[in-house]
């Protein structure tokens, strides 16, 4: 069993590859026929999502790990091992792609071969990032995603398609190549300070070295931080950086949405766990309270502007930017609780806000809209949808026994808690009241009430593949509000290790001794 | 002073080059029709040339701790940096040969000529590599030139060819005569053409030179005159105003030899007249100062290219300015004083060009007469593999990961950051992220934009189709599996090192 495990993580990286070769090939062979084709990608995506479950169980084997040399006059690696950090991100993707090839089954029929094989391709990449164990080969997944998605939002997208892919491209790359450039910064330093033996890229020699000698002077943490924190910054995105998400959100297809709410969001926090937090610590209580500071204004400026949106792409687009501002908020608490509840957050805002983004696709095919005022009265027409509308909007908001509500909770306690300010917490809570405000009228203006137009009377309810899109997620989000355990016991570990190493490296008075 | 060597084994890759060049010419002469033959002759010729080039490797290797060979009288100089060089030499010009065919055949141009050219700047090109002496590097750069001259002119009828040639012909010999000038004023200062006898005379210690300030002036100047030489050369700002119009001008086959082989010879020259003549160990700042001033002229060079590259409507001129600025990364390993990255660079550089033009030859139609991208509009999904090659030829301009332009542009911000350049490395840095968005703009027309269903689908001839293959699978093999090359370029700095 253990000679078979580490073939996991690669066949997990290669199987939607694979499944992109063989549906080009196929129209080559076979000749030109969509159904199948989405026959096939749907199937190696559900391949892929079989194959990532048993690392629920297996997480923590040393045995789950790839590990070869890559070009080794230079330390590259080829890393791929899972812990506590990434496992339930991954899970999340391969989760979620097969739910987002269905959504699309019949609303996209231009270029289906393109569009699919861009899809998996996309997967391959995300999965990549969560799994790399070394820095260069996860920046080669952070940046070979974006070829993907480029195309995903130009082609399939909406009326500003091609200002709003230019713009995800041109806001990623300026933070990524920083990045790179501190990856090189990083590996010489480690490389010079000559406690791991040979210069390497690899994430955990270097995080366990830094861990026990932390060889980085005060400065470089400080501009390292920052150049990996502002990739990961405007991939989360954090407050004054967000401003290419609802550009790309809206233009998005559906289930380009979908996949970049739920997974390409939270691989930038997960980022500033894997990277900002155990590798730079001093740094990581000096812009504590700036980041912190930023998370709030996120969270309620988030808020008020989705209030007011009127078309529900945009909506969700900008309740995306007030929980990411939860996620950052828990994550730089540095307690236990906050950064576990900012780990359950990105989960749940993957689930609820991927589900959400369903929501708008499915009333989107029917109706060709998307403005809330177009809409109303729902209820009577499509029950089976409000009923699950309303509960994937219950999960959003933080509705006690579903999934919204521990990580938020969590969250809001760890803040609290925390050596920082109690009004961190305080101000937060009110983005907990908002949430409530806008995703409940967007609910009530859609689904309830009269009819207002003849057009929505005799809109059918979901159909057999509607039900497989929204069900599974409707029934993970109740699971994961009443049985966190389940998820938060496999992650309590890593979690507790890097607060461990940042705690160590608390300067004396975090706010005052900022500058040694 | 060197003994009269002379040892044609040292100058066979030259040689077997020049023999072929000529029987190409005379074998056209006899044979009308022959463009196919033409090529057959080219390849042989260049694969018999790397062979011995690949001989020659293994024999410097193997005499590594005599230093560097040298043959007649010190004219000649073979070492690894020369070799390497060669190698992308000759990759240059098998690629650009496959890629003409269809241009010569298409239009009914006359293909001996063309491939003798071509293969005559390749041995001009090659013995700048290999020059020991200054007057070995100008007479490698006149040959070198020359025949590119004609080669930008080699569609007689029609007016762009005719200018860029013309262009690029006055601008190149005003910038020769600054070379020229240069080395004469080094001459004077130094008393040698000889580059080795140079650098031992301006070694710290040496009193001939440094307790003169007269002399110590003429070798200032020399230098800047050689360094705004090389400048024009290799296109950096602001000398590079020639550029675009010569590379839209010019059959674009040709522009794509033009992009690559003449722009890696002029680096080749410039390191060994920079990088290990006025080197670092040697004195009176002479090094620091050179240094100094590139550093400027990269960071010029850079934001030029790119500022300027991102209101181009031409591809032509898009992938021009893209030059100027890969010339200003490719300066970063230059002040390095690291031969080995500048190389790679070179490779990965050439290697991509190429296969962009190749794209776009084939795009443009006969006659280069869709190259405003406007022309491109929708065309993507109707030739899908083309429009993927240039997408993989962008991304690796761009320096996406798994290509080849990743590697190069890694390897060099990797050694400079090592040296201590960290506000140019975070430059370039920045730069390559405003060139993302000028690479992705054909992607635009290509994809995002609606079908103009008057466009025909481009047709393309097999010895393109294997151009673009070949460049595909160079682009990948550096950008996935650069190991083995790096440990070959590894060794030879060691040898250097010795």
């Amino acid at each position: 069993m253990n000679a078979f495990k580490p073939y996991i993580l690669n066949a997990l990286v290669f199987l939607p590859l694979l499944g992109t070769i063989i549906m080009l090939m196929y129209d080559q062979i076979v000749g030109k026929n969509e159904e199948s084709l989405r026959r096939i990608a749907l199937f190696f995506s559900t391949l892929t999502f079989i194959a990532s479950l048993p690392l629920i169980w297996w997480t923590g084997d040393p045995a789950l790990s790839v590990n070869v040399p890559w070009v080794e006059n230079l330390g590259i690696n080829y890393h791929l091992e899972v812990d506590g950090l990434s496992l339930w991100l991954v899970l999340l993707t391969t989760m979620l792609m097969p739910i987002a090839i269905l959504s699309g089954w019949t609303s996209v029929h231009d270029k289906v071969r393109e569009y699919l094989a861009f899809m998996l391709v996309l997967e391959t990449g995300m999965i990549g990032v969560f799994l790399a164990m070394d820095m260069i080969l996860f920046y080669l997944f952070w940046e070979v995603m974006l070829v993907p998605m480029y195309f995903l939002i130009g082609v399939w997208g909406g009326e500003r398609r091609i200002y709003a892919a230019i713009k995800f491209v041109l806001y990623t790359m300026v933070g990524s190549l920083l990045m790179l450039v501190a990856i090189i910064a990083l590996y010489l330093l480690h490389g010079d300070a000559q406690v791991g033996g040979k210069a390497t890229f690899d994430i955990v020699t270097i995080t366990k070295n830094l861990a026990d000698s932390n060889f980085l002077s005060f400065n470089q943490q400080y501009w390292m931080f920052l150049a990996f924190g502002l990739a990961f910054a405007i991939k989360v995105p954090l407050f004054p950086f967000h401003t290419w998400l609802p550009d790309a959100h809206v233009e998005a297809p559906t289930a380009g949405s979908v996949i970049l709410a739920g997974v390409l969001l939270k691989m930038g926090t997960y980022g500033f766990m894997r990277f900002n937090l155990p590798m730079f610590p001093e740094a990581a209580h000096h812009f504590a309270v700036p980041i912190m500071v930023l998370a709030v204004i996120g969270i309620i400026y988030g808020a008020l502007v989705a209030m007011v949106q009127p078309d529900m792409k945009k909506l969700i687009a900008y309740s995306s930017v007030s929980h990411l501002g939860f996620v950052m908020l828990g994550m730089f608490a540095f307690t236990d609780m906050g950064m576990q509840g900012s780990l359950y957050q990105m989960l749940n805002h993957g689930v609820s806000s991927g589900a959400l983004f369903l929501v708008v696709g499915i009333i989107y095919e029917r109706r060709h809209t998307r403005q809330i005022s177009e809409f109303g009265g729902l209820a009577t027409p499509m029950p089976v949808f409000s009923t699950l509308f309303l509960i994937i909007a219950f999960s959003s908001i933080g509705l006690p026994l579903l999934n919204g509500f521990v990580g938020e909770f969590l969250i809001l306690i760890g803040t609290f808690n925390s050596t920082y300010s109690r009004a961190f917490a305080a101000f937060a809570t009110t983005g907990v009241i908002l949430s409530a405000v806008y995703m409940l009228w967007m609910v009530q203006r859609v689904v309830f009430g009269e009819i207002t137009s003849e057009k929505n009377r005799n809109l059918p309810d979901l159909n057999l593949r509607e039900k497989f899109v929204l069900v599974p997620l409707v029934i993970l989000i109740i699971f994961m509000g009443v049985y966190p355990s389940f998820f938060l016991n496999r992650t309590a570990e890593q979690v507790k290790q890097i607060r461990t190493v940042v705690e160590k490296n608390k300067p004396s008075n975090p706010v005052a001794d900022n500058l040694k | 002073m060197q003994s009269l060597n002379l040892n044609y084994y040292y100058v066979l890759p030259h040689i077997i080059l020049s023999i072929t060049g000529i029987m190409s010419l005379l074998f056209g002469a006899f044979n009308k029709q022959a463009h196919r033959d033409l090529v057959f002759i080219n390849s042989a010729g260049l694969i018999t040339a790397g062979v011995s080039t690949y001989r020659l490797w293994n024999l410097v290797s193997s005499n590594a701790k005599d230093g560097p060979l040298t043959a007649f009288s010190g004219m000649v100089v073979l070492d690894h940096m020369s070799l390497a060089f060669i190698f992308i030499f000759l990759i240059v010009a098998f690629l650009s040969t496959l890629l003409s065919l269809n241009f010569l055949e298409d239009e009914d141009q006359s293909p001996e000529e063309f491939n003798s050219l071509l293969l005559f700047a390749t041995v001009g090109m090659m013995l700048m590599a290999s020059a020991g002496d200054m007057v070995m590097v100008f007479l490698g750069l006149e040959i070198a030139s020359i025949a590119t001259y004609v080669l930008a002119g080699y569609r007689k009828t029609d007016l762009r060819s005719n200018e860029s040639a013309l262009k690029y012909f006055i601008l190149g010999s005003f910038s020769t005569a600054f070379l020229l000038y240069g080395m004469a004023l080094v001459y004077g200062a130094t008393g040698s053409t000889n580059l080795e006898t140079i650098s031992n005379a301006i070694k710290s210690g040496n009193n001939a030179i440094t307790a003169q300030p007269m002399v110590m002036e003429l070798l200032y100047v020399g230098a800047g005159m050689l360094l705004v030489g090389f400048g024009f050369k290799i296109s950096t700002a602001p000398f590079h105003v020639w550029t675009p119009d010569v590379y839209q001008g010019a059959p674009t086959s040709v522009t794509a030899f033009m992009a690559t082989g003449p722009k890696a010879a002029a680096f080749v020259a410039f390191l060994r007249i920079f990088v290990f003549t006025f080197a670092a160990s040697y004195s009176f700042q002479l090094h620091t100062t050179w240094v100094n001033l590139l550093q400027v002229l990269a960071i010029l060079t850079m934001i030029i290219g790119n500022i300027v590259a991102l209101s181009q409507t031409d591809i032509k001129r898009v992938l021009a300015y893209s030059s100027i600025a890969h010339a200003g990364y490719a300066l970063i390993g230059f002040l390095a004083d690291d031969w080995i990255s500048v190389a790679f660079y070179m490779l990965t550089y050439s290697i991509m060009n190429i296969g962009a033009f190749a794209v776009v030859s084939v795009m443009a139609g006969k006659g280069d007469e869709k190259t405003e991208l406007e022309n491109w509009a929708g065309m993507g999904f109707k030739s899908l593999g083309l429009s993927i090659a240039l997408l993989v030829f962008m991304l690796s301009m761009a320096g996406m990961p798994l290509t080849g332009g990743f590697m190069g542009k890694f390897f060099i911000f990797k050694t400079a950051w090592d040296k201590g350049f960290h506000i140019i490395v975070i430059v370039a840095v920045l730069n390559s992220a405003i060139s993302v968005y000028y690479y992705l703009r054909p992607m635009v027309m290509l994809f995002f934009r609606d079908e103009n269903e008057t466009n025909p689908t481009p047709l393309m001839s097999w010895t393109t189709y294997v151009t673009i293959l070949l460049a595909l699978a160079g682009t990948f093999y550096l950008g996935i599996m650069p190991g083995r090359l790096f440990s070959l370029l590894e060794v030879a700095k060691d040898v250097l090192v010795k």
